[in-house]
């Protein structure tokens, strides 16, 4: 029997240590998912908290995750991340706006600077490609875990990703690549 | 082509991700490097090597009260239904073909052998016995065994006679220590009396019920089938020629 499946029976159970253990192996992953989506330190934080009290409450409600651990605590970090991308009130400045208050390209010299551009971009995706986008990317996931947490063919998460990246390359501004 | 063109830039992301600079990938894909170059630089960004974190601070607070939570959890004690499927999952990955027909194999291997060797060592121990013991008819099964297996005509003859003198040794101890017992031999009718008939140099007593099959008579062999007294008197229960 797999870790996750051993954790995922465990907790079923209502032990509190393989419930700690769950906290602790999933907290910045869950984290890191939610802030690449929001690129809101404090949000995402409260958010990803949120994902694990929701653990407790399935547990309560006698309604635990059943076969996967991962996509349970996944599913319920992308739905409260769309809710909050739904319901927040701030406007998100157009992308134009964005790369006008920008240094000019040429004057930068690390790739990292142009993420607050790309951040905005992130935001004209379709959902999907922002799920594949944030898994592949913010949490390092393979294709086919990627495929497994969002319970979709590796060819359509290939397609997504394909998309998305196409589409963020068109958003960037054009840069001198040497 | 598409799918093909899927394919090579996951495979060029992941190069990126494992921290292979974007030139050399492009320079291992020539045929597509126009269309992946822009979409490598968006996924440079987009690849951050330095992942950001909750400050330790918040994390441990949040940690706090989720385990103030999770404090509130009853105890679960497994129901009846939760066993049962615990059972039921466990028998799932153990029932498949392969698994069951090698426990299958396993078992019937298992029980030959167990079988074999239990019978083998109880007919070592029942060598010995006589006649009213307890593994005397275990000792009478493997010569009846012994007899089973086709051999020569002449071997199974040897056989018989082995196993005759057998019987008639064990009358011989079982005189020796006073026992009473049901037994049984063949032998030739050296003397034909009205009630007492020699058979193989033993006198035997024919009582008024006795059983006599043909018509037996002196120099023939017969099978004797009796009651060995305890004051060595065999009395005939059944004779047979």
């Amino acid at each position: 029997m797999s870790n996750e499946a051993t954790l995922l029976e465990r907790i079923q159970r209502h032990d509190q240590v393989a419930l700690a253990e769950v906290y602790d192996l999933y907290f910045d992953q869950i984290y890191r998912y939610i802030y690449f989506r929001l690129h809101e330190p404090e949000a995402a934080a409260d958010l990803a908290a949120e994902v694990f009290l929701a653990l407790v409450t399935a547990l309560k409600s006698d309604k635990p995750p059943r076969t996967s651990l991962t996509g349970w605590l996944y599913t319920v970090a992308r739905n409260l991340a769309a809710d909050h991308i739904k319901h927040k009130s701030r406007t998100v400045p157009l992308l134009d706006e964005i790369i006008a208050d920008e240094p000019s390209l040429s004057e930068q010299t690390q790739w990292v600077h142009l993420m607050p551009l790309l951040t905005n971009a992130l935001h004209q995706l379709t959902d999907d490609q922002q799920q594949v986008i944030a898994l592949r990317f913010g949490q390092g996931l393979s294709l086919v875990e990627t495929a497994e947490v969002l319970n979709k063919s590796i060819g359509a998460v290939k397609a997504l990703q394909h998309r998305a990246v196409a589409m963020l390359a068109r958003l960037m501004p054009e840069v001198e690549h040497e | 082509m598409n799918d093909e063109f899927e394919s090579i830039l996951d495979e060029c992301i992941s190069a990126l991700q494992a921290g292979i600079p974007i030139k050399e990938i492009l320079a291992e894909v020539p045929d597509y490097a126009d269309q992946l170059r822009p979409m490598l630089y968006a996924a440079a960004v987009l690849a951050d090597p330095n992942p950001v974190l909750v400050p330790t601070e918040r994390k441990t607070a949040l940690r706090a009260e989720y385990m103030k939570q999770v404090a509130t959890l009853p105890q679960k004690t497994p129901t009846w239904q939760d066993k049962g499927q615990a059972i039921y999952h466990i028998l799932r990955k153990r029932l498949t073909y392969q698994i069951v027909l090698s426990d299958l194999i396993t078992v019937t291997i298992t029980a030959i052998l167990t079988l074999t060797m239990a019978t083998l060592i109880l007919t070592f121990i029942a060598k010995d016995s006589l006649p009213g013991d307890t593994l005397y008819s275990l000792k009478r099964m493997a010569e009846t065994g012994q007899l089973l297996i086709p051999l020569s005509e002449t071997y199974r003859r040897g056989l018989e006679e082995s196993f005759n003198q057998r019987r008639l040794n064990e009358i011989e101890q079982l005189s020796q220590q006073n026992r009473a017992a049901m037994v049984e031999f063949s032998g030739v009718l050296e003397r034909k009396g009205d009630k007492l008939w020699i058979i193989e140099g033993y006198p035997v007593v024919l009582p008024d019920d006795v059983t006599i099959q043909g018509q037996p008579q002196e120099g023939d062999t017969v099978h004797v089938i009796g009651l060995l007294r305890t004051n060595h008197t065999l009395v005939a229960d059944t004779i047979r020629n």
